[in-house]
């Protein structure tokens, strides 16, 4: 899951500055679950922006609230059709991904982020969430007894661990696991330490052009001999 | 463009269908969770207009229900039920039921007779009144109440109580003919009734069948209490036999007790768990000395010498019989012989019915109606109370004199019946013992009772009533089951899980198809999970429901907009226990102009945005309070200064100071505001708010 942030409240009021009219849009999806744009995350931001314009007496927004199950599909966005021609400006609480389809769906109307869009991951527990997953690509998790170490180790190295180790603790932060220690013990665990003896070769950086595109559909040309 | 989420929030029912088992079990289904609620909010009035709105009689129903919804109260899975008869005493007692005063307009031309002014004749003529029929209740006795005045005694169920039920009858206009026994029913309709209610009582005791069983000193249970309550003072003697194991046996040997008998002993066939009298009142008999002879059954009684000559057999316990409890056998050659001078027989009561009535007489000598319609054989006559079921409770003839109203209302206006049984069940299962684990265990409250030295000279009343503190802990154990959270919007629901991570009682579950559930009999109506659920999928239904928070806010925001008085400061305060909205408000109404209180039902439940609203219409410091006592719910302090951390952050970014969001209460601050200090800390809030908003009034004029 894509887990997200709410920009600080100052910086929002920044980027709507301009506009009058803004639709405050939430994504029922990620962002909902990792608590940083869903419906009751829009309606608190509402408040806040209400409240910054009331104490300042500047601001003469008029804000509207509206969730949307998933904003990085166009078809769900159709519902917003008629919504949109009424404000001058989408704060979208989605992701990224959300923003762009946005832009994309309606070319006509400035369309500004609300989250920053952090990391792919999970929640530890309520309210603490941890990045997993750096989409690099290349999964290598079957070597590494299903930890990745692109994520996890803060240097991301494929042949760990590294001197800066200390008591399985990774020396940029004392806290945080080394991720090359939690490989070491799961593989032992699963008494495959012999992959710990092999050399994995860096990475090619190269071969991954952006942006990425799947093409899942074959490519089929009716009428041409292929039936 | 209109809100269509947040209008469909607003639009969607929040009445809850769900009937809680205390109200199942109830004979006339009151809604006993919401005035229980309501004692534990310190609204008393309120709770005994929601008790006045599901009983004719509360006062009586305080005295002498055998609460069969606290038998049902799923507390007792936790620790032990709640006290919900004492709890309405209390509210009868506080919320000023004896000022009440009611009015019935004459609307129908049709006469109705009720034959026994007893509970149900009672109820009846009360709906019957409330519809607009001209009543009149024939009592055969010199005054009337029935059973509630010559059954039982006055230390349970005082006089004045029913004084004033039965006043508050007449001035609603129904006529009361006492001292006249209805012998004919056929006269009653040539006087121009035109439907008769029958609800005589079951005064009839049963007999021994053994030899002796009228000799002078024995005297029959229902007979002799009559004589008591009627003022009369029989000698007994010094020791004295009752036989029986109900609540007549009790009674007739407390009342022994009270008329000066020095042994009492009450006789009984089976063992102490048979017994049909209810348990307090066994305890409370037991402590008055009373002594109990269990397995004992008389089988002989000879008048000797002025005294009684009572032969017993001992028993043993069989096989159960037909209505579950143990058959008692004798034992051969056990017999042996006891003096007392006077026996009281008390096994039973049986109606006694005039054969000119020519009505149709089932087992036990009851009457036979239908179930629904509570008709009997003859057209126009009804028939309720014990006269159909033999000995039962006031509140069981309650309910039965409310139906016969209905049902004698659809008969007078040729209405079909509606197929309503008056049963209800209650869809609530058994707690889970993981939920129970995390519940809180609170000791139940007891109203203090006389000590037995003070009550057995007198027929004073034995059980005294709360006092305010402990009548709103008591009812603040409540579960309130079958209130409690429901995703309402499952299609907004994103299946984060939060739910599940903050229920402190490990109520969501996630079910086979991987959709969350949260199942309503488990579920504590705590809120938590309400107010932090990221998709606003779930809600809790009236009254705890977001709404009512709302209300209470812009409600409070308007009083405050109309005054003159600044800084404003807004405090949510729980309106459970007597803290928030009790001590710590009653500061505020000591001339703190600026303060306005938002009542919660539980802080827990109070959002962010509430919070952010107060500020948005011009507070310039808000500040939560709990109930600062025992709280009956699990980590709502946690959740609270979660969302004041929240709403502190979101200050400093738009500029506004975080401390003028404040929190009181022990639980909150560790303990280093405690409740005496309350006033203190809210003085230096009040003066540092003051001090926030004078310098923003001057930053405001540099600036202009």
């Amino acid at each position: 899951m894509i887990v997200a942030e709410q920009k600080p409240v100052e910086q929002i009021r920044q980027v709507i500055a301009p506009y009058e009219r803004v639709l405050l849009l939430g994504c029922g999806t990620c962002v909902t679950v990792c608590g940083a744009g869903g419906e009751h995350e829009v309606s608190f931001l509402h408040s806040a922006l209400q409240v910054a314009q009331a104490r300042s007496g500047d601001g003469i927004h008029k804000f509207l609230e509206y969730t949307v199950k998933r904003q990085c599909d166009f078809e769900f966005l159709d519902l917003l059709t008629d919504k949109v021609k009424e404000v001058d400006a989408i704060l979208s609480l989605g992701c990224g991904i959300g923003v762009q389809v946005i832009a994309e769906r309606f070319p006509d109307i400035p369309v500004l982020p609300g989250v920053n869009t952090s990391f792919m991951g999970m929640a530890k527990e309520w309210g603490v969430w941890d990045e997993r997953c750096a989409a690099c690509g290349d999964c290598r998790l079957a070597d590494t007894a299903g930890i990745c170490p692109i994520t996890r180790c803060t240097k991301g190295i494929l042949n760990g661990p590294c001197a800066g180790t200390k008591n399985g603790k990774c020396e940029a932060n004392k806290d945080m696991d080394c991720a090359w220690i939690l490989i070491y013990k799961r593989l032992e665990r699963l008494q495959q330490l012999e992959k710990m003896r092999r050399y994995y070769p860096p990475r090619n950086f190269r071969v991954i052009p952006r942006p990425r595109r799947i093409v899942k559909k074959a490519d089929i040309k009716l009428g041409e001999n292929n039936g | 463009m209109d809100n269509y989420q947040s209008n469909r929030m607003k639009e969607a029912s929040y009445g809850h269908s769900i009937i809680p088992p205390c109200q199942a079990a109830c004979p006339l289904h009151m809604e006993i969770g919401e005035y229980v609620d309501l004692v534990a909010q310190g609204k008393v009035m309120e709770a005994l207009q929601v008790i006045r709105d599901g009983n004719p009689f509360p006062s009586i129903c305080a005295y002498v229900c055998t609460h069969p919804c606290e038998d049902a109260c799923r507390r007792s899975q936790v620790d032990e039920p709640i006290a919900i008869r004492a709890l309405k005493r209390f509210a009868v007692e506080f919320g000023g039921d004896r000022m009440i005063e009611l009015e019935a307009e004459t609307t129908q031309s049709e006469k109705v007779a009720v034959v026994g002014s007893g509970p149900a004749g009672l109820a009846c003529a009360y709906y019957l009144r409330k519809l607009g029929y001209p009543v009149t209740i024939f009592e055969a006795y010199s005054e009337p109440g029935g059973m509630l005045r010559v059954g039982i005694p006055q230390y349970r169920l005082p006089r004045e109580v029913v004084d004033t039920e039965v006043q508050r009858l007449t001035h609603m206009g129904v006529e009361i003919k006492t001292n006249t026994r209805v012998v004919s029913l056929d006269l009653l309709f040539d006087m121009g009734y035109k439907a008769i209610f029958i609800t005589v009582g079951a005064h009839q005791s049963l007999r021994m069948g053994i030899e002796g069983e009228d000799s002078p000193g024995v005297i029959d249970g229902a007979t002799f209490l009559r004589e008591v309550n009627l003022g009369l003072k029989p000698s007994l003697g010094e020791r004295v036999g009752v036989v029986g194991g109900g609540n007549v046996a009790i009674d007739a040997a407390r009342a022994a007790v009270r008329l000066g008998a020095h042994k009492v002993s009450i006789l009984y066939r089976r063992s102490r768990e048979e017994m049909p009298a209810s348990p307090t009142e066994i305890e409370q008999a037991l402590e008055e000395g009373i002594e109990t002879m269990f397995l004992v059954a008389p089988i002989r009684v000879k008048r000797e010498n002025g005294h009684l000559n009572v032969t017993c057999v001992r028993m043993e316990l069989g096989e159960p019989d037909a209505d579950g409890r143990r058959r008692p056998i004798p034992i051969k050659g056990s017999e042996f012989n006891t003096e007392f001078d006077t026996l009281i027989t008390a096994i039973g009561q049986a109606p006694h019915l005039s054969e000119d009535f020519r009505l149709r007489i089932g087992r036990g000598s009851t009457i036979q109606v239908d179930p629904i319609t509570l008709t009997t054989n003859r057209a126009g006559v009804f028939a309720g109370g014990d006269a159909v079921t033999g000995p039962a409770t006031v509140t069981q003839a309650l309910a039965s004199g409310r139906q016969a109203a209905f049902r004698i209302d659809d008969y007078l206006q040729h209405r079909y019946p509606l197929a309503d049984t008056g049963e209800k069940k209650s869809s609530l299962g058994e707690l889970s013992p993981k939920t129970i684990e995390m519940i809180r265990k609170l000791e139940r409250l007891e109203p203090p009772l006389l000590p037995p030295e003070a009550r057995v000279n007198e027929f004073t009343t034995v059980e005294l009533i709360y006092d305010w503190q402990s009548a709103v802990n008591e009812a603040r154990r409540c579960l309130r089951c079958g209130m409690g959270a429901e995703i309402l919007f499952q299609d907004k629901c994103a299946t984060c899980l939060t739910c599940l991570r903050v229920c402190p009682y490990h109520v969501p579950y996630i079910d086979d198809a991987g959709s969350i559930q949260i199942p309503a009999e488990q579920c504590q109506a705590c809120g938590i999970c309400v107010a932090e659920c990221p998709a606003e999928a779930i809600v809790l239904r009236k009254p705890y429901d977001r709404r009512h928070i709302d209300e209470e806010l812009e409600h409070a925001l308007k009083s405050a907009a109309e005054s003159k008085s600044k800084p404003l400061i807004i405090g949510f305060c729980c309106q459970y226990g007597l803290f928030g909205t009790g001590a710590l408000a009653s500061l505020w109404r000591e001339g703190k102009a600026g303060i306005w209180i938002v009542p919660i039902l539980c802080v827990a439940k109070l959002e962010e945005v509430h919070i952010l609203r107060a500020f948005e219409m011009g507070a310039e410091g808000v500040f939560i309070a709990g109930c600062g006592e025992q709280c009956s719910r699990e980590n709502t302090a946690f959740w609270v200064l979660q969302r004041v951390e929240k709403v502190r952050k979101v200050l400093a970014q738009i500029g506004l100071e975080p401390q003028r969001l404040q929190t009181f209460d022990p639980r909150f601050n560790r303990g280093r505001i405690a409740e005496a200090d309350a006033a203190e800390a809210l003085d230096n809030f009040t003066e540092q708010i003051g001090g926030l908003y004078l310098n923003s009034i001057i930053k405001q004029e540099v600036r202009t």
